[in-house]
């Protein structure tokens, strides 16, 4: 109950300090941040540091565009195991159209969009209308896609130029493109939630379907948005990637991308049996997984620690998400 | 004496559940223990069974004294309790089932053919007609019922509580359970017996005790019984009082026209409902009074007949159909089919309505903190906490809310029917929330329909009322002839459901 969203905790008429504390309860996650970009500045010197932090926020863009609409399509009580696939294959369609049809940005997104659209209809097909378990149809389109990636594009493609380059590369007011558009994402899914009555229905379909159905909810519509528009998140964040890289690979892109999200999703309070979760608390989960990752390297950690660490982190997340809810005080 | 419950006292938060009731049951007996909804009788089972320690009060089985039990003490002392929902777990086979959590090893593994050999044992000892080798899943309520006794057989019970056990079952089939607890009664077993059926504690009752309030109101052998003193003892002193007032049906045409409504296990039925007026539908588990609600609301197929929403024929094939239309159902089972639990109090009343509310696509705030207050207050919701999680409001409060969802003034709902209304819902507050049903028929002049197995609800919210058994209706009693005693006869009348 603590990481329903803010919005609908009433908060008027408290002191600023009863607010903040009120939020690090429901926000656990927040003064651990803290605490862990403080240990971190004065491990390395170097942390917290304008071009660091800068570092960080570039990294995690990709994380938060596609967990934004992940984390309600999570607390509508579906997911989605596909996105490292259709990742790289919305980076590849977007990289093919510059490199080989040498098309502007604008076409080579909007084909990008359009294949992580493909994807995610048929995901939303099989697990709506079909009723199959979503983790099912899911983990069988994540290795699908991969397939259906290296037989459309066996060799990696690159040098997809200027024009292309600005999507990972530009600032806008001093902010990096893929910053601006993972705050957007974040925007949207948290204004969705507060402030449309699609919001509330993703929060009532999650916590019980039936009694949704029961109340004349139409309780197709809305998950099969969120399918749609995560694939297609997953695909934007492909062509990021293939701009920042200026490459583009069928067999590598994305691997593993589809955990690192879900994991920024889940310590960000999401509960994956649906119904439960805040925008906020998933800015934060992307953030904290970023942080720890760029602080540890700063600290020259070796690799296999810092994925020990991002595992443990989720345990640890889980198990006192689990401990508060089962401790009624 | 096998066993002897002596002065048992619960409260639940203060309100008395059990009222130091005594409970003597003697090997070789079968003893009925009746009692309206919320009487005591499951809280008496349940501090039986282990699942409530009692407040004081004393449990003797087979010379062992309690003061509380585990659910394991209470299984080796000898109990054994066959709830109306069954506990078989369906994929296992018969024998497994019997089995479950003392299985028979050898080796360190299940001796499956000694296992089934002692099981068709225990089978022909329950007269169960299935072998021990059928998955459970497959069976028959009556026989997973007998695979239960069984099951309680093997555990060597000697007090064997049956509760409600022909409620699930078809005629024949509680024919033949009679049969098999004249059996169990023979061997030795004190078996509890608690039912609704009047009929059946005459046939099979050795004793009777009766529950009111928390309170035994009657206990005598069964020997020189009259019916009407049974009833007498359930209802009360000259039966309960009618708590509202009766009206005559209202001139005009009815807002709700059922003519010969059928579907798969009920029907046909007809009825007629007028604005503001309240109709129960009265019968027990499986007479089809929820299939016909359910039914009427789209979430269930209809094979026949036609239905009029204040004249308009209403061909709802989905609930949003219906509720657009302005007919809405609050659906018996309030955890599985009705709450967003988690979710806030004003959410749970306004979710269907937000929509309505917003300008632009976007939430109007305001609207609804001002459509909730409304509907708090009308219906007297506490405590009024609209961002309070729904699951710490007490039954009758969620209940409310309940109702609150569709009658508001978001919404133009001119039919609302309601499925066993006061389900979870405590003695102290049946009251209330029969006010605020009446407040939405007399001041919203929605027409009510409402199920119920409980005469006493009847009696106290009905304006009129329909006896549904076998999926049609039997009978319809009104004005001065709507009484318990009345009902609790027909109920005799309608003999074995389904």
């Amino acid at each position: 109950m603590a990481a329903l969203d803010a919005p609908a905790a009433p908060t008027h008429g408290r002191s600023r300090t009863a607010a903040g504390f009120a939020l690090a309860l429901r926000q656990p996650l927040l003064p651990v941040l803290i605490v862990l970009a403080l240990v971190f500045q004065a491990g390395s010197g170097s942390f917290l540091t304008q071009t660091n932090l800068r570092g960080i926020a570039t990294d995690a863009a990709t994380i938060a565009i596609v967990a934004a609409p992940l984390a309600l399509l999570v607390i509508s009580g579906y997911l989605d195991l596909s996105v490292g696939s259709t990742l790289a294959l919305g980076g590849l369609v977007a990289g093919w159209l510059a490199a080989e049809q040498h098309q502007s940005l604008p076409v080579c997104v909007a084909g990008a969009l359009l294949a992580g659209a493909a994807v995610g209809a048929v995901n939303a097909i099989l697990c709506c209308y079909l009723g199959l378990s979503p983790f099912i149809v899911t983990l069988g389109m994540l290795t699908a896609v991969r397939g259906l990636d290296q037989q459309l594009f066996p060799l990696p493609l690159s040098n997809f130029g200027a024009g292309f380059a600005w999507l990972g590369g530009a600032r806008l007011a001093g902010v990096a493109v893929p910053v601006v558009l993972a705050v957007l994402a974040l925007a949207a899914a948290a204004a969705f939630l507060a402030l449309t009555a699609g919001g509330r229905y993703v929060f009532a379909i999650g916590v019980n379907r039936e009694a949704a159905y029961l109340s004349g909810i139409n309780i197709r519509r809305t998950p099969v948005a969120l399918f749609v528009v995560t694939a297609m998140a997953a695909a934007l964040a492909g062509a990021i990637k293939a701009s920042v890289l200026d490459s583009a690979a069928a067999g590598t892109g994305g691997v593993g991308f589809e955990l690192a999200v879900l994991t920024a999703v889940l310590l960000g309070g999401v509960a994956l049996t649906g119904g439960v979760g805040s925008v906020l608390g998933v800015t934060l989960g992307v953030l904290f997984l970023g942080a720890l990752q760029n602080g540890l390297t700063l600290l020259s950690v070796p690799t296999f620690y810092q994925q020990m660490a991002q595992g443990v982190a989720l345990i640890v997340g889980a198990a006192l998400a689990y401990l508060r809810k089962g401790n009624p005080a | 004496m096998s066993l002897r419950i002596s002065g048992l006292t619960k409260s639940f938060d203060g309100v008395p559940a059990l009222r130091g009731v005594d409970l003597h049951v003697a090997a070789g007996q079968v003893h009925a223990l009746l009692g309206h909804n919320g009487a005591g009788k499951s809280t008496l089972i349940k501090c039986l069974g282990g699942a409530y320690p009692p407040d004081a009060g004393t449990i003797e089985v087979n010379g062992a004294t309690f003061g509380r039990l585990t659910p394991r003490e209470s299984i080796s002392a000898g109990v054994a309790i066959i709830f109306q929902t069954l506990s078989v777990v369906e994929p296992l086979t018969v024998a497994e089932n019997i089995f479950l959590g003392q299985e028979w090893t050898r080796w360190g593994l299940v001796h499956q053919r000694a296992q089934e050999a002692v099981a068709a044992e225990l089978l022909a000892r329950v007269g169960a007609s299935c072998a021990p080798r059928d998955r459970v899943g497959d069976l028959p309520m009556g026989q997973r019922q007998l695979v239960e006794i069984a099951k309680a057989l093997s555990r060597s019970a000697s007090v064997l509580v049956l509760d409600e056990p022909t409620a699930a079952l078809s005629g024949t089939e509680s024919d033949a359970l009679a049969a098999r607890v004249d059996d169990l009664r023979t061997q030795g077993l004190a078996v509890v017996y608690i039912t609704h059926l009047l009929a059946e504690v005459e046939r099979l009752a050795d004793a009777v005790t009766v529950l009111r309030d928390g309170r035994v109101t009657h206990h005598s052998p069964m020997s020189g019984h009259t019916r009407q003193r049974l009833v007498d003892a359930i209802a009360g002193p000259g039966g309960a009082p009618a708590r509202s007032r009766r009206r005559t049906p209202p001139p005009g045409p009815p807002k709700l026209a059922v003519e010969a409504l059928a579907g798969p296990g009920f029907g046909p039925v007809s009825l007629r409902v007028a604005q503001g007026e309240i109709v129960a539908l009265y019968g027990l588990i499986g007479s089809g009074r929820t299939r016909l609600l359910e039914t009427l609301f789209g979430s269930r197929r209809r094979t026949a007949g036609s239905v009029l929403l204040n004249g308009r024929p209403l061909t709802a094939s989905r609930p949003a159909a219906a509720l657009a239309a302005g007919l809405a159902l609050v659906p018996a089972d309030r955890r599985a089919q009705g709450l967003f639990a988690g979710l806030s109090a004003q959410d749970n009343a306004l979710l269907p309505s937000v929509a309505r509310l917003a300008r632009h696509g976007l939430r109007d705030r305001r609207a609804e903190r001002r459509l909730f207050s409304g509907v708090a207050r009308a219906l007297g919701v506490r405590p009024f906490a609209p961002a309070l999680p729904v699951a710490k409001f007490s039954g009758g409060n969620q209940q409310k809310l309940m109702l609150g969802r569709w009658v508001n003034e978001a919404r133009r709902t001119e039919v609302l029917l309601l499925d066993d209304p006061t389900q979870g819902v405590d003695a102290g507050s049946r009251t209330e929330l029969y006010h605020a049903v009446r407040g939405v028929a007399d001041r919203d002049g929605v027409a009510v329909l409402f199920a119920s197995a409980d005469p006493e609800e009847v009696v106290a919210l009905a304006d009129r009322c329909l006896v549904m058994a076998r999926g049609r209706v039997i009978r319809e009693l009104t004005g001065p002839r709507l009484t318990e005693a009345a009902l609790l006869s027909m109920v005799h009348d309608a003999g074995g459901v389904r």
